[in-house]
C-alpha cells in the first residue's frame, strides 16, 4: 500500500472512529438513563406509595432528555477540550511527556548530535520537512512521533535510546517512527487521545459524586434512600467501562499498525539488524521501554514500544504493542527469545560518525535512479535515497553545515543562494540588503557566499531543507522581514527562475506553515475533469523544461498525459503562449485542493513527463520538487543523472 | 409537586450546574495551557542564546593563547579577560538552568557586559601590535567572535520577544489569577549592560 492509498485509508479510519465514538456516547447515555431509572425506582420503593405509583413507567422522556444532554455535554466538551489542547501540534504532546527540544546548533553532546543527524538524513531522504526532535529524560528505550500532518511532525526519543542504541539501531527506530509520520497515523492517534479523555470524564464525574456523597446520612432521608452514592457509583462504573472498551479498540488498531511500521523500517533501511537490535535491547534492558512520566498512559499508542506495563495490560488485550518476541521474530526468524545474550554495550561519547562500511557504495548506487521509481516512492524511503542523504550530509562543507543550524546564518545562506551571478544585479541586491536587512545578516551573507557558490546545483534545495529547522526558530516578526528580503532578492533581476520558485514553495511548506500554523487546503476536487486546465499547463511547463526540440516536448507531454490515466479528460498542450511562474503557481494552487488519489496520478504524470527523454536535469528536479511541495506531498530527492538506465 | 418530578428537577439542575462548572474549569485549563506554551517558547528561545554564548566563551581561551605570544606585557588585560570570561561561564550555567529568572538574567547580562568590555580593551590594545593584527589565527578568531556576538544579539531579540509575549499573557485578566495559582513567575528580559567606559588605549612605542 503506498502513501496515497494510506492517506485515503487514514481518512476513512477517522470516519470509522467518529462512528464508534457516537455509538459509545449513545450506549453511555442509555446506560446512565437505565441506571438512574433503576436507582430512582429502588429509592421509591422505600418511600411513600405516591412515588411507587409514579414510577410504573420505564420511559420518562424528560429524564432521558436530561441524561442525553448532560452526558453529551460532558463527553463532547471533554473531547473537544482535549483535542483543542492537543491542537497545538506534535510539540504539545512532546511537552506533555516532559520532552526537551534539541537545538540543532548545539554540538557539544555527540549523542544528541547523532540523533539529530539520523533524523535529518531520514527527512532528506523522504521529503518530509526536518522535524523538531525532543529528548525525554527516561531510562527506558522508546521513541514516538506526533503531529497532525507530515509537515507538522515531531519526533521524540528517550535518553535511554541515546545511551544504549548503536547508530544503525537508532536509525531503525527513527525509520519506524517516520513510517507513522508518512502513513498519516499521527492525526488519528491524537484524535483518539481526545475522544478517550471525553469518555473518561464520565467516570471521573461519577467518582466525584461518589466521594462527595458517600458519607451517608444526608438530608434526603425523608424522601427514601440516599440515591447519590449509587448515582456516583453508576457513573463511575459506566465511565470506566467505556474507557475499557475504548482502550480495547485503541489497542487492537495500534497493534496492527506496529507490525506494519516495523516492516516499513526494514524496507526503508534495508537493514533488519537495526530495528531488530533495538527491539532486542529493549527486551534485555531492565526498564525495557517503560516511560515513567504520568502521561505515558494516554499517549501509550504513540510510542515505539510498550510505554506502560503491568496489570493494565490484561493478558495482552489492552497492550498497544504486539509482544516483543513476536515483533523480533517477524524481522529475525532465528531469534530464540533469550534476551540474556543481547549485548548491551554502553555507547559512550563517540563522535556521531555515520556507519562506515556500507555507506560509500550505496551512495554510488543512488546516482542511477529512474523517475518512475521516484514517484512510486512518494511517502516511503528507499535505501538509495537514505544513502544519498547521508552522502550529502557527509560531503557538505563544514561552514555550510554550521551555517544552516543557526537562525541568523541560515537566513544569510538563503540570501547567498539568491545572489545573482551577474555582478550588477548582485550589487543591487547587496545594496538593498545593506539598507534594509540587519547588518549582521549582510555580513554573514558575504562570509558564506564563496562556500555557497561552490555547492553543486542539485544540493542547493536540500541545503535549504536543512536550514528549515533553524528558520522555524524565527519569531513571526523576524520571519516576516526575512521573507520580504527573499522576495526582493528574487525580484531584483525581474525574473523568477525555477530554482527561486522552488525555494519559495519549499520555504512555505517547511517553514512558514509551521510558524503561522496554516491548515492544509481542504479537498475540493475528487473528479479529474475540473483539473484538466491546470494539469495541462503544468505538464506543458514540464515539457518545456529540460527539453530542446518541439518534438521532444510533445513527446514529453504525451508521456505525462498517458501516465495520468484520465481517459475521459482531454488534455491539450500549450504550445504557443509563454508559460510563466505565475501561471504555474495559479495552476498548482488549484491542484493542491485535489484528493490524494488524484494527486498521486498528477505526480506520476509529472515524473513520466520528466523521464520521457531518459534524462533528468537539475531544473526538472527543482520543478518537480516545487510541484510536490505545492501539493504537500513528501517527495524524495530526484537525482540528476546522465542516461537513466532501466530499473534494476 | 410529585417527588419524582422534584428529583428529576434536582438532577437536571445539578447537571446544569455541573456542566457550567466544567466549562469554567475547561476555560481555566485552556488559559493554563496557553501560559505553559508561551513559557516553553521562551525557554527554547533561550537555548539558542545559550548555544552561542558557549561558543563565544570557548573561543576566548584560544584568543588568549594567540595574543599571549605577542602581548607579553599586557598581562593585566589578559588576566582580566580570563577572569571576566570565567565569571560569565558560571553566570551562563545558572541562567541556562533558569531562563527568564530575574536574578539569573541580570547576572548574566552584567557578566556578558563585562566580557564585552574587556574584550574591547584587548582589541584596542592589539591595534598597537601589527604582527598580531596580521596573524591569521587572530584574524579568524576575531571574525568568529564577531559572528558569534551577532548571533547572540539576534537570539536575544527572539528571546525577548518571546518573554514579552509570555509576560503580556500572564498579566492580562483573567489569566493573571490563573498565573498566580499555577506558579507562573514573570520572566525577565535579557539585556546586556553596556560595558564600562573603555579606558584610553595605552599605546607604547
Amino acid at each position: 500500500m503506498d502513501y496515497f492509498q494510506s492517506q485515503d485509508v487514514a481518512r476513512k479510519k477517522t470516519g470509522l472512529l467518529v462512528f464508534y465514538f457516537i455509538l459509545a456516547v449513545v450506549v453511555i447515555i442509555v446506560s446512565v438513563y437505565a441506571a438512574l431509572m433503576a436507582i430512582l425506582s429502588w429509592a421509591a420503593t422505600s418511600g411513600d406509595h405516591e412515588t411507587a405509583h409514579e414510577l410504573t413507567r420505564l420511559w420518562d422522556p424528560g429524564l432521558f432528555g436530561l441524561v442525553a444532554v448532560g452526558t453529551s455535554a460532558l463527553i463532547g466538551g471533554g473531547s473537544l477540550y482535549k483535542i483543542a489542547a492537543l491542537s497545538g501540534g506534535g510539540h504539545t504532546v512532546a511537552e506533555l511527556l516532559g520532552g526537551r527540544l534539541l537545538n540543532p546548533a548545539e554540538t557539544t553532546h555527540p549523542e544528541e548530535r547523532k540523533v539529530l543527524n539520523v533524523v535529518e538524513e531520514m527527512a532528506l531522504a523522504s521529503g518530509v520537512p526536518v522535524p523538531p526532535v525532543y529528548l525525554l529524560e527516561e531510562e527506558g528505550i522508546n521513541a514516538f512521533a506526533a503531529g497532525y500532518a507530515p509537515g507538522d511532525a515531531v519526533i521524540g526519543v528517550t535518553s535511554g535510546c541515546v545511551r544504549h542504541l548503536s547508530r544503525d539501531e537508532l536509525q531503525g527506530v527513527i525509520a519506524h517512527e517516520f513510517s507513522h509520520v508518512l502513513n498519516g497515523d499521527m492525526r488519528l492517534n491524537i484524535r483518539l487521545m481526545g475522544v478517550l479523555f471525553g469518555i473518561l470524564l464520565i467516570g471521573l464525574a461519577g467518582w466525584i459524586v461518589l466521594r462527595s456523597s458517600g458519607g451517608g446520612g444526608r438530608s434526603d432521608r425523608r424522601e427514601g434512600r440516599n440515591i447519590w452514592p449509587l448515582v456516583g457509583l453508576a457513573l463511575y462504573v459506566i465511565g470506566y467501562a467505556g474507557v475499557f472498551f475504548a482502550n480495547l479498540m485503541k489497542a487492537a488498531v495500534s497493534r496492527q499498525r506496529e507490525y506494519l511500521a516495523d516492516a516499513s523500517a526494514v524496507q526503508f533501511t534495508r537493514n533488519p539488524d537495526g530495528i531488530a537490535g533495538a527491539l532486542k535491547k529493549i527486551g534485555a534492558l531492565a526498564e525495557g521501554s517503560q516511560i515513567q512520566n504520568p502521561h505515558a498512559e494516554e499517549a501509550s499508542h504513540l510510542f515505539f514500544g510498550n510505554a506502560v506495563a503491568g496489570f493494565g495490560q490484561l493478558f495482552g488485550l489492552l497492550a498497544t504493542h504486539p509482544p516483543l518476541v513476536e515483533r523480533i521474530r517477524r524481522i529475525d526468524p532465528s531469534f530464540d527469545g533469550d534476551f540474556s545474550k543481547v549485548l548491551m554495550e554502553p555507547i559512550t561519547s563517540r563522535t556521531s560518525e555515520p556507519a562506515p562500511a556500507r555507506r560509500p557504495e550505496r551512495f554510488e548506487g543512488a546516482r542511477m535512479f529512474s523517475t518512475a521509481q521516484a514517484v512510486a516512492r512518494v511517502g516511503t524511503i528507499a535505501p538509495a535515497h537514505l544513502a544519498y542523504a547521508a552522502g550529502l550530509l557527509e560531503t557538505l562543507p563544514r561552514p555550510l553545515s554550521e551555517a544552516v543550524r543557526d537562525p541568523l546564518s541560515a537566513q544569510a545562506t538563503v540570501f547567498a543562494l539568491l545572489l545573482d551571478l551577474d555582478d550588477s544585479v548582485e550589487a543591487t541586491q547587496l545594496s538593498w540588503l545593506g539598507r534594509h536587512a540587519i547588518p549582521a545578516a549582510v555580513r554573514e551573507t558575504r562570509l558564506i557566499l564563496p562556500d555557497v557558490r561552490q555547492l553543486a546545483p542539485e544540493s542547493r534545495l536540500p541545503l535549504v531543507e536543512l536550514a528549515a529547522p533553524a528558520l522555524r526558530r524565527l519569531t513571526p516578526g523576524q520571519l516576516h522581514d526575512f521573507l520580504q528580503s527573499v522576495d526582493v532578492l528574487i525580484q531584483a533581476d525581474r525574473k523568477v527562475t525555477i530554482f527561486e520558485y522552488a525555494l519559495q514553495r519549499l520555504l512555505y511548506r517547511h517553514v512558514v506553515s509551521h510558524v503561522v500554523r496554516d491548515k492544509p487546503p481542504a479537498v475540493k476536487y475528487t473528479t479529474a475533469s475540473p483539473l484538466a486546465g491546470p494539469v495541462s499547463l503544468v505538464l506543458s511547463a514540464l515539457a518545456r523544461v529540460g527539453h530542446d526540440t518541439p518534438d521532444i516536448m510533445a513527446q514529453s507531454f504525451e508521456a505525462g498525459a498517458e501516465a495520468l490515466g484520465w481517459h475521459n479528460v482531454r488534455l491539450a498542450p500549450i504550445v504557443d503562449e509563454p508559460i510563466g511562474i505565475r501561471e504555474i503557481d495559479v495552476a498548482l494552487t488549484q491542484l493542491a485542493a485535489a484528493s490524494p488519489p488524484l494527486k498521486k496520478q498528477i505526480l506520476e504524470a509529472c515524473a513520466a513527463s520528466i523521464g520521457a527523454d531518459g534524462r533528468v536535469t537539475v531544473e526538472e528536479g527543482e520543478l518537480l520538487r516545487a510541484i510536490s511541495d505545492s501539493l504537500g506531498c513528501p517527495m524524495p530527492p530526484l537525482l540528476a543523472s546522465g542516461e537513466v538506465p532501466s530499473p534494476a | 409537586m410529585s417527588p419524582v418530578f422534584a428529583i428529576t428537577a434536582i438532577v437536571g439542575i445539578l447537571i446544569g450546574i455541573g456542566v457550567g462548572l466544567l466549562l469554567l474549569i475547561l476555560y481555566g485549563v485552556g488559559v493554563y495551557n496557553a501560559l505553559v506554551t508561551l513559557r516553553n517558547r521562551y525557554k527554547n528561545a533561550f537555548s539558542q542564546i545559550d548555544v552561542q554564548l558557549k561558543r563565544r566563551y570557548d573561543l576566548i581561551p584560544n584568543l588568549i593563547e594567540v595574543t599571549k605570544g605577542y602581548m607579553q606585557h599586557e598581562r593585566e588585560t589578559l588576566e582580566a579577560v580570563i577572569e571576566a570570561r570565567n565569571k560569565a561561564v558560571s553566570a551562563q550555567q545558572v541562567a541556562a538552568a533558569n531562563p527568564g529568572d530575574p536574578t539569573a538574567m541580570h547576572n548574566l547580562g552584567a557578566a556578558e557586559g563585562q566580557v564585552s568590555g574587556v574584550l574591547g580593551r584587548l582589541f584596542a590594545l592589539a591595534e598597537g601590535y601589527p604582527d598580531l593584527k596580521a596573524n591569521q589565527n587572530m584574524l579568524a578568531l576575531q571574525e568568529e567572535l564577531t559572528s558569534t556576538e551577532n548571533k547572540v544579539a539576534f537570539a536575544r531579540q527572539a528571546f525577548n520577544d518571546a518573554v514579552m509575549a509570555y509576560n503580556t499573557q500572564r498579566e492580562v485578566f483573567p489569566a493573571s489569577m490563573i498565573a498566580g495559582i499555577g506558579g507562573f513567575a514573570p520572566a525577565e528580559l535579557f539585556e546586556i549592560e553596556s560595558p564600562k567606559e573603555r579606558e584610553a588605549p595605552r599605546v607604547s612605542f
